[in-house]
């Protein structure tokens, strides 16, 4: 958490704390500088911060806050290098405030015009201060409310080399956007604006007063990172020897191709570092296939002396005292918080779904606001194609699911609307193009991706036996001779005793090739050549150094894969509703193993939704 | 082409043949029954060009001639008409005529000439089996054909002469395996099969094969080549492509010294493998034997941590075993055995398994055990 200052004085830092503070270039671009400028709001104690900038930032930038403000001397040190309110004990260890070096204004001022208008709460008139590539003014009177507001303009004109390494104003406008975005999620209690070249980029506003710092954290995060976020985020909270974990995560199914929506903060600052991109990686492994990236936001809070932040002069590297500790703390909240939620889907997939299916109802019956029919024709109408108004599942007939050749009839009817529906996935009742399971449950429907489903079943039963180190093989009435290159065959024997753990037993057999002589049992009959060359090619990716077992994930994944029901198989009503039993009693079951959803579920009132009778 | 015909006779062939079109054709011509009537007979014939059925009936005919039909609309609209109705038959300028009572159903035909031909070939070896012994072919060694499919020459029945080699009689046998269990069953040689080369009948010929088969007590011919099989009898033909690819040496999977010979009431002995498989809910279904003189302990159980044993009483005197077994696949077995006493002939927990049934030496079940 910051603590402001409340005590704005401006001291000279003593020579060793000078001394102590790395060396560098604050502001490197204008996103720089506007970071330097935001925090120094924040550190203010300000509510409502906005931020106007033009021309990428070149021409000006311009922060206005409602915070605590400065005396008139207090202008003329804050442009001094190394004057700062906020190191109060003159000890670099116990940084609270985002700012401690006394060198952002000073630097800014050496590049640039920079104007300071600042106001305290009790002073009857605002102060004015401007620096001009280096060159300090004299306070002058000028009018404004309480708070201060920095001007910067022409930023890098004393510095014409500086200038020329600046990108396209738009792509430096983006980089101020994301700085920005990245410290409004850090304070969610602060209201925050951006406008760019006159036109507003965004309003942040401050959540109602009565919501939980929670809530208040989910609302901004909403805000900045998008509704499907927060609808599709798990809360993660741990605690370990100091540290505190908090903050939202994304479920699996809700990914992306990048990292980009990965957000991590250290005491309120944003930070990016490799740590938590490495600690996400893997607590979301079993979820997500290796190209794709779940979408989350993680705050830390340490106590001071646990982190150093000086590691950069733009603070957005820290160095913590014992790493594996947070790894170890983000892994573990993240995997408990995945084991939670496995039986989430993704809202996000059930709304397009739903949205699809409302794009298609737009088309001739537009009924539900606009009568053109006399009004009695149509409720006439209405009722006569309504199901019974029950109030409760109307169970489907089968026949009328049996659209075209690809569903399958068979006698669902001997399960009655009260047993099986009332468990989670409910009853099964139809498959569809032999690759969708279709159940009823007590209120909605769930369609099932039975190849995704199963792969993920097999998965975990097969993870939880080698975990117990009781992996059943099924012995080989005819071993089988995978013949692969040299390369490959040679890879695969070399990991002969690890195989055998995980159920696979196999011998080189002459060069370039291996013979299986068992499987394991639970994949039941499958294509072993192609499997174990999969394995092989697999195999050439990873660290020699690294057992198989670290890499269990991918191993049984493959493995999974090839031992699963393929889409387009038939299915018998027992075989489904089978599955959907597993379905329950396995965890992490509501996505496949390459992030999927598993299943999705259509509530009574989405449906109803879709029909406009709600 | 004219012909009037009695409804349920008409229904019986065309529920033979209509069963070979494939629901989803991108063939046009393949989804039609191709129908044929001259001297005093309606031939149909359907076929999904790896397999073709071909069957004719007595009717009364008014023109001779040939035409094709969508087979599953034809066969849906006799199935509808009343029993003992008389159903005539005319094909005339690209459409088809059926009139009973007073339906009148007109179809789109598509022409005989565009329809598939058969393709005789050559076919050397002919000799006729009885329909009994044919059925019982199938049925006990169907249910290991393999269903996957990069094994595809394990996707059928290898039917073959046994050289006699082992001093034995020479037999016809069928062999079916998936890699896991393998079931072998062997009827006399029948006269002409001498010189059969091996053959792997697929998987939907041998299930069509056998429907027909019901509906016969009669001798089966059976001519082949070594890429096709004809079966016919009564009116009935049917003409198969076989698999091309090579059987695996079955008889070397085949133990032959094992001595450990476990004797079990089939029905005690299925049902309670039954009852104690119930426990694991995984594909696999693993059950664990644990013999020892005279006593017998199913056992097993689920990640779960439940669990099930039953004991039973059995012949054995042998050195006492562990083995496992996936419990489908025990069952699979003892399901072909239909006398009451089968018998379990083991080495070791890692080795073949034979079962069969006692006393009866034409058919023996080899099953991989699993390790638990
Ligand atoms: N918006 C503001 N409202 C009130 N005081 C401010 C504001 N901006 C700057 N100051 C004062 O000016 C001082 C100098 O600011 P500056 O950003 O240069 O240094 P800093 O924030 O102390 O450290 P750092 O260089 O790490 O940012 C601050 O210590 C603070 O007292
Ligand atoms: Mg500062």
């Amino acid at each position: 958490m910051v603590h402001n200052s409340l005590n704005p004085e401006i001291r000279r830092l003593p020579e060793i704390i000078v001394n102590q503070i790395a060396a560098g270039e604050v502001v490197e671009r204008p996103a720089a500088a506007v970071k330097e400028l935001v925090e120094n709001a924040i550190d203010a104690g300000a509510t409502a911060i906005d931020i106007a900038v033009r021309d990428g930032g070149k021409a000006q930038i311009s922060v206005t806050d409602n915070g605590h403000g400065m005396t008139p001397d207090d202008l003329l040190l804050a442009v001094e290098r190394h004057a700062t309110s906020k190191l109060p004990d003159d000890d670099l260890v116990l940084i609270k405030s985002l700012g401690f070096r006394g060198e952002a204004l000073p630097s800014i001022g050496a590049v640039a015009r920079l104007t300071l208008t600042s106001r305290t709460a009790d002073a009857d008139s605002a102060w004015s201060l401007s620096v001009n590539g280096g060159k300090i003014g004299k306070p002058v009177p000028a009018a404004q409310g309480p708070g201060t507001r920095i001007d910067v303009r022409e930023l890098f004109y004393a510095t014409p080399a500086r200038l020329k390494f600046l990108k396209t104003p738009r792509t430096e406008a983006n980089h101020i956007s994301d700085t920005l975005e990245r410290l409004a999620m850090a304070h969610p209690g602060i209201a925050f604006s951006l406008e760019i070249d006159g036109k507003r980029r965004f309003q942040y506003w401050r959540p109602a007063n009565d919501l939980l710092d929670n809530d208040a954290q989910l609302f901004r995060l909403a805000a900045v990172m998008g509704q499907d976020f927060a609808d599709n985020a798990m809360t993660i909270m741990a605690e370990r020897q100091g540290l505190t974990l908090s903050g939202f995560a994304g479920l699996p199914t809700l990914n992306y191709p990048t990292a980009r929506h990965q957000y991590l903060f250290v005491n309120g600052r944003p930070v990016r570092d490799k740590l938590l991109f490495g600690a996400v990686r893997g607590a979301y492994q079993d979820f997500l296939a290796r190209d794709r990236n779940p979408a989350l936001a993680l705050f830390v809070d340490c106590p001071a002396d646990d982190v150093d932040v000086n590691v950069h002069p733009a603070k957005t590297e820290v160095r913590f005292r014992d790493p594996g500790l947070i790894r170890g703390l983000i892994v573990g909240a993240l995997k408990h918080a995945l084991a939670e939620a496995g039986h989430r889907a993704s809202t996000t997939v059930s709304q397009a779904a739903l949205g699809s299916f409302q794009a298609q109802s737009q088309a001739p019956y537009r009924t539900n606001t606009n009568h053109y029919a006399p009004r009695g024709a149509a409720e006439a109408v209405a009722q006569y194609f309504a199901p019974p108004n029950t109030g409760t599942a109307v169970g489907i007939g089968l026949p009328d699911l049996d659209a075209g050749p690809s569903a399958r009839d068979e006698p669902f009817s001997e399960m009655t609307s009260g047993e099986a529906q009332d468990f989670p996935l409910g009853a099964a009742r139809a498959q569809l193009h032999e690759t969708y399971v279709i159940a009823q449950t007590a209120d909605g429907l769930v369609i099932v991706d039975q190849h995704a489903a199963h792969e993920r079943l097999v998965y975990e039963h097969m993870k939880t036996a080698m975990a117990n180190g009781d992996v059943a093989r099924q012995v080989l009435l005819l071993p089988e001779i995978v013949e692969m290159d040299e390369a490959a065959a040679g890879r695969i024997s070399d990991r002969a005793a690890e195989f055998a753990e995980l159920g696979l037993i196999l011998e080189p057999f002459g060069q370039g090739a291996v013979i299986i002589r068992e499987v394991p049992a639970l994949l039941g009959q499958i294509d072993i050549t192609t499997m174990v060359k999969d394995l092989a090619e697999e195999l050439a990716e990873y660290d020699k150094a690294l057992g198989l077992k670290d890499r269990l994930a991918d191993v049984c994944s493959t493995m999974a894969c090839h031992g699963s029901v393929r889409a387009g198989r038939r299915m018998q009503a027992e075989e489904m509703n089978a599955l959907l039993r597993d379905m329950e009693a396995t965890p992490h079951s509501g996505q496949c193993n390459h992030g999927r959803p598993t299943y999705v579920e259509l509530k009574l009132k989405d449906i109803e939704r879709l029909f406009g009778r709600r | 082409m004219k012909f009037t015909i009695e409804r349920s006779t008409l229904l019986k062939i065309l529920a033979h043949v209509q069963s070979v079109v494939e629901r989803r054709n991108t063939i046009p011509i393949l989804a039609n029954v191709r129908l044929e009537a001259g001297d005093g007979m309606v031939r149909l014939t359907a076929t999904d060009m790896d397999l073709t059925i071909d069957e004719s009936v007595a009717a009364d005919i008014g023109a001779s001639g040939a035409t094709t039909a969508p087979a599953h609309l034809f066969y849906d609209i006799i199935r509808k008409l009343p029993d003992g109705a008389q159903v005539e038959i005319t094909a005339n300028d690209g459409r088809l005529d059926i009139v009973s009572g007073r339906s009148v159903f007109n179809l789109n035909c598509l022409p005989a000439e565009d329809f598939p031909g058969q393709g005789d070939g050559d076919l050397p070896h002919k000799f006729t089996i009885g329909s009994a012994e044919l059925r019982g072919l199938i049925d006990r060694t169907r249910f290991a054909i393999s269903t996957e499919e990069t094994r595809y020459y394990l996707n059928g029945i290898y039917i073959h002469a046994s050289s006699g080699d082992d001093g034995g009689q020479k037999m016809l046998r069928a062999v079916a395996t998936d890699g896991h269990r393998l079931a072998r069953v062997e009827v006399e040689l029948p006269d002409g099969a001498e010189g059969m080369p091996g053959i792997i009948v697929p998987r939907k010929a041998v299930a069509e094969l056998r429907k027909l088969a019901d509906t016969t007590s009669a001798g089966i011919e059976i001519s082949l080549s070594d890429t096709r099989i004809v079966v016919s009898f009564d009116n009935i033909t049917l003409a198969s492509k076989l698999i091309d690819g090579k059987f695996p040496d079955y008889e070397r999977v085949i133990p032959t010294d094992n001595d450990k010979l476990l004797a079990v009431d089939c029905r005690t002995f299925e049902a309670a493998v039954d009852r104690v498989s119930t426990i694991s809910t995984e594909k696999s279904r693993a059950i664990k034997l644990k013999v020892d003189a005279g006593n017998l302990t199913l056992s097993a159980s689920s990640a779960e941590t439940s669990s099930a044993t039953e004991a039973m009483e059995v012949d054995y005197d042998r050195e006492a075993i562990e083995i496992g077994f996936n419990a489908g696949y025990l069952l699979d077995i003892t399901q072909q055995i239909e006398g009451s006493d089968a018998e379990l002939l083991m080495a070791d927990a890692g080795s073949p398994t034979i079962v069969r049934e006692a006393g009866d030496l034409s058919a023996l079940y080899v099953l991989m055990p699993m390790r638990v």
